[in-house]
């Protein structure tokens, strides 16, 4: 199992009578970037909390980078970034102060990767904790998980509170991780959030996974807008009855519609004529994500 | 550098509070020292006689007339091993239920650091702080006690105070400590302590003074930290053996605690 660097069976995880976790089974291959998706309380934190031995199992067998997070939980932890979803910190250090701290209980870091990654998030060093705003708080968030460039980055929600622009630049960040050959797996509740950098995505229902999929598969399946300028004037029946195609509307010369999975059926229809400009949206993913999230119907997409 | 490891980042973080405590309970044994003079005149002394034997055991004031009497009745008996009592149960209780409850406990646990090295680092700042104020302490009551007439005692024995104070400062850290690591709350590590101090000091005072009860005296860290007169004998070891052991079983009982429990978010 060297080529997974995350791998549960059956975990299950009781706060005394309340349910954690009902038999989650996960695998997270090497390299991978895995999206971590579910709705608040399905138990998504508290898989990362036993990965990292904050907390223990109630049954099931957990294996992380080849070792048991209880027995090697100090040797393991030096090779993982860990962001967590609330990132508390004492307010009266300043973020140097935190950062060398934390550096030096994995061993130092050098003083340039640390000033890098924080240039690059525009994270003012100098400032207090106590000081800084909730997303400039998880900036440094970030950089503590990110500066010792470790083997597996476990991030629970990482970009709640940062802008859209430093959103960016955390994507950014987690793609040249995954080229760097790290693993990354990270939580959302929300699918945009994962759908850019992941390769895959595992939902998490209800304390068990209820779906793995590739995003490439989804992104196959998704529901996406299309629409079609045509030099001449088209009929709706035309398109109306192509595989996949539903909702369409067709003023002047521009068609609009629908497209459920492949695009072959429609484009080829179109093909039969002028086509002057076709824009496609990225497909929505949240509503595959939703159907999910409401008790998955088994291979209805 | 004081960013290194656990055990400097918690000094560094409470330097305040130590230097603060510290310099505070030694102002308070130099402040009580300094009325020594007036005390121990023959006018005085003779009031003292006409005290109820039983008032004068409750507030641990007997011989009041020698410097060793009258330092271990008032500056050593009461404020001074109070005071650093409280000291460690606000110190210990933070240590790591403060901590937890904060939420700044889980960061550094999800880096490599075992829960025996943050728990035994925390031990150590904790050791440090009692090490400060008590020498704070033997160092201000050494220097005055020429002036204040108190030289009489020594400097070997109350150096041999001076340690059961830091062992019985000690038993509080532990205690307050170890009760947070098992539980997690700090209110519970805070109730121990001050649970421990009040029964220990009554449990010390008053009740030898009740017929068949004397042997409650034996469970107050006060007797162990005071009943061997250090001050007149020099190093009461059976007292400092007690207090060290009893600090370790409690740090160690809330290390097994707080190595199986999960942490709270």
């Amino acid at each position: 199992m060297a080529d997974l660097a995350i791998h549960t069976e059956q975990l299950t995880k009781m706060y005394g009578k309340r349910r954690g976790l009902a038999g989650l089974d996960l695998s997270v291959d090497t390299g991978e970037v895995y999206g971590f998706l579910g709705p608040n309380g399905a138990g998504k934190t508290t898989t990362i909390r036993i990965l990292l031995d904050l907390i223990r199992p109630t049954s099931g067998r957990v294996e992380l980078l080849g070792g048991d997070p209880r027995r090697d939980g100090v040797a393991l932890r030096r090779r993982i970034g860990y962001l967590p979803g609330d990132f508390i910190v004492d307010g009266k250090q300043t973020v140097t102060e935190l950062l060398t701290y934390l550096g030096n209980l994995r061993g130092g870091i050098p003083r340039e990767r640390v000033t890098t990654l924080a240039g690059r998030l525009d994270l003012d060093l100098s400032a207090k904790i106590r000081s800084l705003s909730k997303g400039n708080r998880q900036k440094v968030g970030v950089v503590q998980a990110f500066m010792h460039q470790p083997e597996l980055l476990i991030l629970d929600e990482p970009t709640s509170g940062l802008d859209p622009l430093l959103q960016q630049t955390f994507l950014d960040m987690v793609r040249e991780a995954r080229t760097a050959g790290q693993t990354v797996f990270m939580s959302s509740h929300v699918m945009s959030e994962v759908q850019q950098t992941a390769d895959r995505v595992g939902i998490v229902r209800e304390g068990v996974l209820v779906a793995v999929e590739r995003v490439e598969d989804l992104r196959e399946r998704g529901v996406r807008r299309v629409e079609i300028h045509f030099e001449d004037p088209v009929t709706v029946e035309e398109f109306a009855g192509l595989p996949g195609v539903s909702d369409v509307t067709l003023t002047a010369d521009v068609l609009r519609c629908r497209l459920d999975g492949r695009a072959d059926p429609l484009v080829k229809a179109a093909a039969k004529h002028t086509v002057i400009g076709l824009l496609s949206e990225e497909p929505d993913l949240e509503e595959l994500f939703v159907t999910y999230y409401r008790g998955a119907p088994d291979d209805a997409a | 550098m004081m960013l290194r490891n656990p055990f400097t980042k918690a000094l560094w973080d409470a330097r305040r509070a130590i230097l603060g405590w510290g310099m505070g309970i030694g102002y308070v044994a130099v402040m009580y020292t300094a009325f020594y003079p007036s005390i121990s005149k023959p006018a005085f002394a003779s009031a003292l006689q006409n005290y109820p034997e039983g008032l004068k055991k409750a507030f641990n004031i007997q011989d009041m007339t020698s410097p060793a009497g009258y330092l271990g009745s008032y500056v050593f008996g009461l404020l001074v091993p109070v005071l650093l009592a409280v000291f460690m149960i606000i110190f210990g209780s933070r240590a790591i239920a403060g901590d937890e409850e904060a939420g700044t406990l889980d960061l550094v646990l999800a880096h490599p650091v075992s829960r025996p090295r943050l728990l035994l680092s925390r031990l150590a700042g904790l050791a440090t702080a009692v090490l400060f104020a008590c020498a704070v302490v033997y160092l201000l009551l050494l220097a005055i006690a020429g002036p204040t007439k108190t030289s009489a005692v020594g400097a070997g024995h109350l150096a041999a105070m001076t340690v059961q104070l830091a062992l019985f400062g000690m038993l509080f850290g532990a205690l307050t400590l170890g009760v947070g690591a098992a539980t997690g709350r700090r209110s519970a590590a805070v109730g121990a302590g001050v649970v421990v101090v009040v029964f220990g000091y009554f449990g010390n005072n008053l009740a030898p003074q009740v017929h068949g009860l004397g042997w409650v005296q034996r469970l107050s860290p006060f007797y162990w930290y005071l009943a061997g007169k250090p001050l007149v004998n020099g190093l009461d070891l059976a007292g400092c053996a007690v207090l060290l052991a009893v600090a370790v079983v409690l740090a160690a009982a809330g290390l097994v605690r707080f190595r199986r429990r999960d942490l709270a978010v």
